[in-house]
């Protein structure tokens, strides 16, 4: 394998913090938040990160894969997940230590539990609206009922972190700026 | 499992000695010290088995509310007297009648939310800033995301959902039967409370008031089981007489029964069973055509989704319905003897305080054990599991950390001494071929060779008092200190049968704050079967603040008389049990030359 090239494309509106670990070919999109000791590691192919999107501390997001990875907007990674999954769309929740495997495409309003392990053999998709949880990460499908006011509040929490993280950690950029 | 220390509660039999370990009434005499208490008055442990307890407050864990005992009672807990012996367990819950629920898909706690704005209909989300969310309003759960409209039930308002549910539940066919059976024994409950006025049940057996009312509750109780358990299609024929006359008093609840049978009409239920094939009444074929249909299996809803109902439910997820939480009960124990309070919790519901707490860890020593073998083993096990990744080592960990047949091992006992004053203590293991057994098994009893043979220090031993700072130590290395200390040497010359070898093994070992660790041996024979597990009794000198007391001791705790010691020093007596866990069978090709 050839070694990774770093490049990171880091849109003037994310706030990426200094202490993040980034490798490879990556590009943050506008309202991004990606918090302190989070982890993007794009080894095969490139990630893109869309708008809006809160990466908390000790997050994972690897791509495995040689095709991009694209992440779409205002999804919530929470403290200590894994996500390896090749696409992912919006207003997804993968919660705190839950880890998703490189054969799971998430489409958009999915929850992942908090501890969720969702490691499929075969390649697999969830549907819009798939909620993870529990211990056995069983799976059901949500109404949808709320999901206006859970957005809204999802762009409250990063409009609050983009005011506050900067005031106490030092911010990365992208190259050019 | 990890060898084990149980401390014996006398309350189970009259002797004070423990039953031999082997036998399983061993298991209910002893139990974990956090479990126990002390009754200072009697100078005794206590146990669970033993305490009398009493709720002092029920409360919602969720929104901590308070509920008076007094209106959990006055509903529903009259008719809780008739049947708290049978198995409609949910006549007999509590439930927080607030705005609390339960999710039914995951037991999550639900909360309330507004539903959203309309759509824009564009297709992309609008998120407007600062969405007020409006009527109707529904409950939904934060976990699992499900939600109550998706079962058909929202609300006006935000508040008074209890109430707002009611009508569903008290339409529940549960209740309409409660309501029934309720009816039902309501003139009969009249009657035998106006009967038992007038003691007709007390003159008809002589004895106490206390005894009558027993009694009294007792046909009372056969009454309401012989009327419920009529004749239901499908089940066996029940039979009240069967098993009430195992009881004791044959004949006064004999008679009770015929005199209750002339009282009381016969119950009959609010639906026939046999006629009630409705999709959710429990129907046959309905639910037969329902699963006929089934096109996923998330459509029926989960055993454990249901079984929290007493009354047959619909298998259907999309009815289920959100649950009450229940509440929980804060209780006072007494000790059963001189009925003094032996734990006590603070009223209030956020409180996690007790205004008494009497608890048998503040007053005996604290015992742990070990096998250093076994640890030894562990912890090497743990480092090559750093050192390499595979799970290849997880196979040969069990030999090292059991207990072979026909070999010998050192044990270690830890002892923690709660008190503000040094303790001096002694171990007794007790003998295990002592016969205990009745006469007649006697013989062979004796022929057999014990198992097992323990060797503990049986001379006393000091454990120094504890001092509050002493808990801020780490105590990392409490164990592996043995070697080379001379409190081992001193410990195994004292040995009364002392073979010279074990000096290093059986002894005090170590002492450190208010621990001290002393060293056992246990030679197992070579066809040993079964665990390492036997009794010993611990007994502790401890200065008393009191005068002392005439030793006339009552079969309480088993107190030993005190010699020539100054007056103020008392002696207090415990059993324990303490198990080093499974012996492992030795191969026969080995065992066979042996032999
Ligand atoms: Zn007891
Ligand atoms: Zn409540
Ligand atoms: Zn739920
Ligand atoms: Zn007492």
């Amino acid at each position: 394998m050839p070694p990774i090239r770093d490049k990171f494309t880091i849109h003037s509106k994310a706030v990426v913090c200094q202490d993040v670990e980034l490798k490879g070919d990556i590009t943050i999109g506008s309202g991004t938040i990606v918090h302190p000791k989070a982890t993007i590691f794009a080894i095969a192919g490139p990630i893109v990160i869309g708008m809006g999107c809160i990466i908390e501390e000790g997050a994972i997001i690897v791509n495995r894969r040689k095709e991009v990875m694209r992440i779409g907007d205002d999804n919530l990674f929470e403290i200590g997940c894994r996500v390896e999954c090749p696409s992912v769309g919006n207003f997804n929740t993968i919660s705190t230590r839950a880890r998703v495997h490189h054969t799971v495409r998430i489409s958009s309003f999915c929850v992942i539990g908090a501890g969720c392990l969702l490691v499929p053999t075969e390649d697999e998709v969830l549907e819009d609206y798939t909620v993870i949880y529990g211990p056995a990460a069983e799976k059901r499908v949500w109404s949808g009922r709320g999901k206006v006011q859970e957005a809204d509040l999802r762009r409250k929490h990063a409009e609050y972190l983009k005011e506050m993280l900067p005031k106490f950690n030092r911010l990365r950029r992208g190259e050019g700026t | 499992m990890a060898p084990s220390v149980h401390y014996h509660c006398p309350c189970l039999s009259n002797s004070t000695t423990p039953p031999p370990p082997h036998l399983p009434s061993s298991s209910y005499s002893f139990h974990p010290l956090h479990t126990l208490f002390f009754c200072e008055e009697c100078d005794a442990v206590r146990c669970n088995r033993c305490v009398s307890v009493e709720v002092s407050t029920y409360y919602c864990p969720n929104c901590l509310f308070e509920v008076p005992s007094a209106s959990v009672r006055a509903e529903k807990n009259r008719f809780y007297l008739f049947v708290h012996k049978m198995p409609c367990n949910v006549l007999t819950r509590r439930r927080c009648a607030r705005n609390c629920f339960m999710c039914p898909n995951c037991r999550n706690t639900l909360s309330v939310v507004p539903s959203d704005p309309p759509e824009s209909g564009d297709g992309r989300l609008a998120v407007p800033i600062s969405t007020v969310g409006e009527p109707p309003f529904f409950l939904y759960c934060n976990h699992c995301r499900w939600d109550s409209a998706e079962v058909g039930i929202t609300f006006e308002k935000p508040t008074g959902l209890a109430a707002q549910l009611q009508k569903f539940e008290d339409s529940a066919p549960d209740s309409l039967e409660f309501e029934r059976l309720k009816d039902h024994f309501e003139p009969f409950i009249r009657a035998s409370s106006l009967s038992s006025s007038t003691t007709s049940h007390a003159v008809a057996h002589p004895s106490s008031a206390a005894h009558s009312h027993h009694l009294h509750s007792n046909s009372i109780t056969a009454a309401a089981s012989a009327a419920l358990a009529r004749d239901i299609p499908g089940v066996g024929k029940y039979n009240p007489l069967a098993r009430s006359t195992s009881s004791r008093g044959i004949g006064v609840s004999g008679r009770d029964r015929s005199v209750n049978k002339d009282e009381m009409a016969e119950y009959r239920s609010r639906v026939e069973i046999a006629k009630a094939s409705v999709v959710g009444t429990g129907g046959g074929d309905a639910d037969v055509e329902f699963m006929r249909h089934l096109e996923n299996v998330s459509e029926v809803a989960s055993l454990d989704q249901r079984w929290e109902n007493s009354w047959v439910t619909s298998l259907q997820t999309s009815d289920l319905k959100p649950l009450r939480i229940p509440l929980h009960s804060k209780r006072s124990k007494r000790c059963p003897a001189c009925t003094h309070i032996l734990i006590k919790p603070e009223q209030k519901a956020q409180s996690v305080r007790y205004k008494i707490k009497l608890v048998a860890a503040n007053y005996l020593p604290a015992i742990t054990v070990a096998l250093p073998h076994a640890q030894k083993a562990l912890t090497e096990a743990a480092k090559r599991t750093l050192g390499k990744s595979t799970s290849a080592v997880e196979d040969d960990k069990t030999p090292a950390t059991g207990m072979v047949a026909g070999k010998t091992y050192p044990f270690h006992l830890a002892l923690t001494n709660p008190l503000y004053d040094p303790i001096q203590v002694r171990l007794s293991p007790q003998r295990l071929n002592i016969s205990t057994a009745p006469s007649k098994d006697g013989p062979p009893e004796k022929a057999r060779r014990p198992p097992f043979v323990i060797s503990l220090p049986t001379s006393t031993f000091p454990i120094a008092a504890f001092a509050e700072a002493w808990e801020y130590d780490d105590d990392e290395d409490m164990f592996g200190v043995e070697e080379g200390d001379d409190f081992g040497i001193r410990g195994g010359a004292r040995e009364k049968d002392g073979r010279s070898t074990r000096s290093k093994t059986v002894g005090v070992l170590e002492k450190r704050a208010n621990v001290t660790i002393v060293g056992g041996e246990v030679v197992i024979g070579k066809e040993a079967q079964g665990n390492v597990k036997f009794n010993t009794l611990v007994s502790y000198t401890y200065r008393s603040d009191d005068p002392a007391p005439s030793e006339s001791n009552d079969g309480d705790g088993p107190s030993i008389p005190q010699g020539n010691k100054p007056p103020e020093v008392k002696t207090f007596a415990f059993y324990t049990v303490i198990d080093l866990g499974p012996i492992i069978p030795r191969e026969d090709s080995k065992s066979v030359p042996d032999v």
